[in-house]
């Protein structure tokens, strides 16, 4: 056990540092802080933002003298903010699982790798590991952001919400990197890998449309797979193990079919 | 290595089936039925998949090589996973635990909510007819249904299920329809502006599953319509009752002379020959106890219900209504369409629409100390519409002697408050004391009636009835309700029976004015649960200019660059 654990760190280390050499990584942070820094001041202070628009019914209150609806503004914010940043991550998302087994598979390192006394299992939690980590560092920055933002509120508000935000954030990245990972591993192509994840993500969101329409029992559990709908449950304050389980079940499938596909390529070597 | 293989066209014959396969499956969503064509496409499409799969297995014997027993491996492990996670998560969803971390409880059912739904006593099912399915309603309904697997909801896109649509009689999109065994009933209509209402679900809810049975008697004895189907029937009008949860009973007052304490309505629909003294003085006393009374009295009849309709200051005019405005549709200048109606909650839903009444008698309304009293059907005005006196002659003519100008009321409805009896203040006393006491207070005003005529003072009711706030540790909210007794008896008069017989009942808005004077005079808009509404924290952000700017510059400019210059400087160190 002990050396399996050792294995999956120093795999992790390994992708880690692959990510903090490469420029990239770096490119595609840039790119991701700039548009999430887009949404952040857009939201806040844009024309339609929350903060004119509330303080214009505000003055209109005042004006006409008529009480003003009750509006959570930080909690409308947050939820916002998370909510276009969820939208963000499907399009970034299998840009940063791309290269995770393909990259490796052009280089010819993945028979190395195949072949190496590691199991596979712990080369794909590694990988993961890896990938999700860089990912919280790519968010932490604008945690600060947002915190900055919140501390403005009047009354203050319990950080409760923000965090499960979050935390929902980062079990929806891990679910989308995992599948992300496995198709990586199926094809030599960064790109089509990009591709792919992508289809595969979308598909996972329009499932939710879909099983509207379907309707039933049926309907139900295809819905059930929606990724978006769980993510909501957590955006909006709702703590739900079933959202929990859901998630922890795509990033296991995720490692597992990865892992299947690596053994999948020993045989076919020998 | 490569073996030359012959050509073959006929192998392509393959491709027939995934072809076959889509156009089954294309029709069959296209058209929303699994009928006879969409499997005729399907099940040789997928024939022929098979047999080609077969076909191609024995060519090739791809299952004697080592990889397709790994690979089998694989496929087989993979499935069992894929089973093994699915059996996870529906246990997930089963027991699944859910906390509400917003401060007002935003997405959690009140507590009164919870407990009903919990002990609903049968299946319940909510229709929403509307074809987009907003997720602030959706996420309200999956919480009722979290709580009960005895309640669930669909959504029904009316055009593509007209067969349902019709069953429940939507009139428009975003109708909500509540049914639970035979009982259907309209419990909002959703808008843009108008979302799911937890308040009005739970109270339709308890409405729903409320044990005590509302009985509406119809008065028999005296030529009004029979209750059965046939010449001149109301069973159209009954039915409808029967499916607003009514109990529809005959009653002959001559052999009980007393109306039952159970009615919550006595309906004498188009009595021919006049009551006896003794029936018209049951009648009385029962509105002097709360009772309510809807009269229905034709023309050129007299069922003698003068001293009654007196003390209410109605007066029943003999002479007929004509309205000579609707030739054009086919109805004769003795069948008033009726246009024009009161503000009372039996018609204000109503707007301009149409209802007629085939030979009908206006009504002259005196005001009466104590009663209040509201026209419901205006007749149009002179011109077109005036009370005849003379049916004898060929022609219909306004003659200024004996005829009447319009417009003329042909319905009215009347309340009258009881005295306040025996029973003095209930509230200072009843406030204080903790809820499950407070129901039986105001039990006794049926059982003492007083005849008087005086207006209570109608400060003290209102007041009491709000003190008796279901709280959720308290006695199931359903009770309550079987406690209140009036405090007012309601009368309506119609000038015509006829619209709410068999075949009329159902054009224009008939039934509707039949069905909601009934519902008014039932006195069963009962005491709602007091349900708040779920209300965000009021909260705001303040920012000063100079932390908005620092925000602003770095997340937009700073924190990008920083990215990007870092990849420029690990590229050209690199290069």
């Amino acid at each position: 056990m002990g050396i399996v654990l050792a294995n999956i760190i120093a795999i992790y280390r390994r992708e880690l540092q692959s990510y903090f050499i490469s420029p990239l990584a770096y490119a595609i942070a840039g790119v991701f802080w700039f548009i999430s820094g887009l949404f952040f001041v857009t939201i806040l202070f844009g024309p339609d933002g929350i903060l004119p628009s509330v303080a214009a019914i505000d003055l209109q209150g005042q004006q006409l003298g008529v009480p003003v609806p009750l509006i959570d503004v930080p909690y409308e914010f947050i939820r916002a903010f998370l909510d276009r940043m969820g939208w963000l991550l499907l399009f970034i998302l299998p840009i940063l699982s791309m290269g995770l087994y393909a990259e490796e598979r052009k280089r010819g390192t993945l028979e190395l790798l195949a072949t190496s006394p590691l199991t596979n299992w712990a080369v794909a939690v590694g990988k993961l590991l890896g990938v999700v980590t860089f990912l919280i560092t790519m968010v932490a920055p604008l945690l600060i952001f947002e915190a900055i933002a919140l501390s403005g509120s009047n009354p203050p508000m319990s950080p409760a919400i923000p965090l499960l935000g979050h935390f929902g954030l980062i079990l929806l990245a891990a679910a989308i990197l995992s599948l992300g990972m496995f198709i990586s591993s199926l094809t030599d192509s960064t790109i089509l890998s990009a591709v792919l994840t992508f289809g595969l993500v979308l598909l996972l969101l329009f499932v939710d449309l879909i099983a509207k329409s379907i309707g039933g029992p049926v309907g139900e559990a295809l819905g059930h797979l929606s990724l978006l709908k769980h993510y909501n449950t957590f955006i909006q304050g709702i703590f739900d193990t079933s959202a929990i389980i859901l998630f922890a079940s795509y990033i296991f499938l995720g490692i597992f079919l990865t892992a299947q596909s690596i053994d999948a390529l020993r045989f076919q070597r020998q | 290595m490569k073996k030359i293989t012959k050509k073959q066209p006929w192998k392509y014959l393959f491709w027939l089936g995934p072809f076959l396969f889509m156009v089954g499956f294309t029709a069959g969503l296209v058209s929303g039925s699994w009928g006879l064509l969409p499997l005729a496409f399907m099940i040789p499409g997928i024939a022929v998949i098979i047999f080609w799969v077969v076909w191609q297995s024995q060519q090739s014997r791809w299952w004697a090589s080592r990889s397709t027993q790994a690979g089998t491996n694989a496929v087989v492990a993979t499935l069992a996973i894929l089973v093994i996670l699915g059996l996870i998560n529906f246990l997930g969803v089963r027991y699944q635990l859910r906390q509400d971390l917003t401060e007002t409880q935003l997405f959690t059912l009140a507590p009164q909510s919870q407990e009903l739904v919990r002990r609903l006593p049968q299946s319940v099912k909510i229709w929403v007819f509307d074809t987009n399915q907003n997720p602030q309603d959706r996420e309200l309904l999956e919480n009722y249904q979290r709580q009960s697997s005895k309640f669930q909801f669909e959504y029904v896109d009316p055009q593509s299920r007209p067969g349902i649509a019709e069953k429940f009689g939507v009139k428009e999109y975003g109708e909500v329809y509540l049914e639970s065994g035979n009982k259907r009933q309209l419990v909002q209509s959703l808008n843009v502006n108008e979302r799911l209402s937890e308040i009005k679900l739970t109270n339709r809810l308890q409405q729903l599953t409320n044990s005590t049975v509302v009985k509406a008697y119809f008065l028999q004895g005296h030529g009004e319509h029979p209750l059965t189907g046939g010449e001149s029937g109301i069973s159209q009008a009954v039915q409808g009752l029967t499916e607003k949860g009514y109990t529809v009973e005959p009653l002959n007052l001559a052999d009980k002379l007393q109306v039952p304490n159970d009615a919550a309505a006595v309906v004498v629909a188009g009595a021919k020959r006049g009551l006896f003294d003794a029936e018209v003085k049951a009648l009385q006393n029962y509105l002097n106890r709360g009772g309510n009374l809807l009269l229905m009295i034709d023309p050129d009849t007299d069922p003698k219900l003068s001293p009654l309709l007196q003390e209410w200051g109605v007066r029943l005019d003999n002479r007929l209504a004509v309205d000579v405005s609707g030739a054009g549709v086919g109805l004769g200048p003795a069948a008033p369409i009726i246009t024009d109606y009161g503000q009372h909650p039996i018609t204000k839903d109503f707007g301009k629409n149409i209802s007629f009444y085939r030979l009908a008698r206006p009504i002259e309304i005196t005001s009466v100390a104590g009663i209040q009293s509201t026209p419901l059907l205006q007749t149009k005005a002179y011109p077109n519409s005036w009370a005849e006196s003379d049916l004898q002659s060929e022609k219909l003519e306004f003659n200024p002697d004996k005829d009447l100008k319009g417009p003329l009321t042909l319905g009215v409805a009347l309340t009258r408050k009881l005295p306040a009896t025996s029973n003095p203040i209930p509230t200072p006393t009843a406030a204080t004391t903790p809820s499950p006491l407070t129901t039986p207070t105001t039990t006794q005003n049926q059982a003492t009636p007083t005849p008087t005529v005086t207006t209570s003072p109608a400060t003290s009711t209102p007041t009491a009835t709000t003190t008796s706030l279901p709280s959720p540790a308290t006695t199931p909210a359903t009770e309550e309700k079987s406690e209140q007794s009036p405090k007012e008896s309601r009368l309506v008069v119609f000038g015509n029976s006829d619209f709410a017989t068999d075949g009329v009942f159902q054009q224009q808005l008939n039934g509707d004015v039949f069905l909601n004077s009934v519902t008014w005079l039932s006195q069963q808009d009962q005491q709602p649960l007091s349900i708040r509404p779920k209300e965000p924290k009021n909260r705001r952000i303040t920012l000063s200019t100079s932390q908005a700017n620092v925000l602003t510059l770095s997340s937009l400019l700073v924190l990008p660059l920083l990215g990007f210059l870092t990849a420029a400087f690990i590229w050209w160190r690199r290069r």
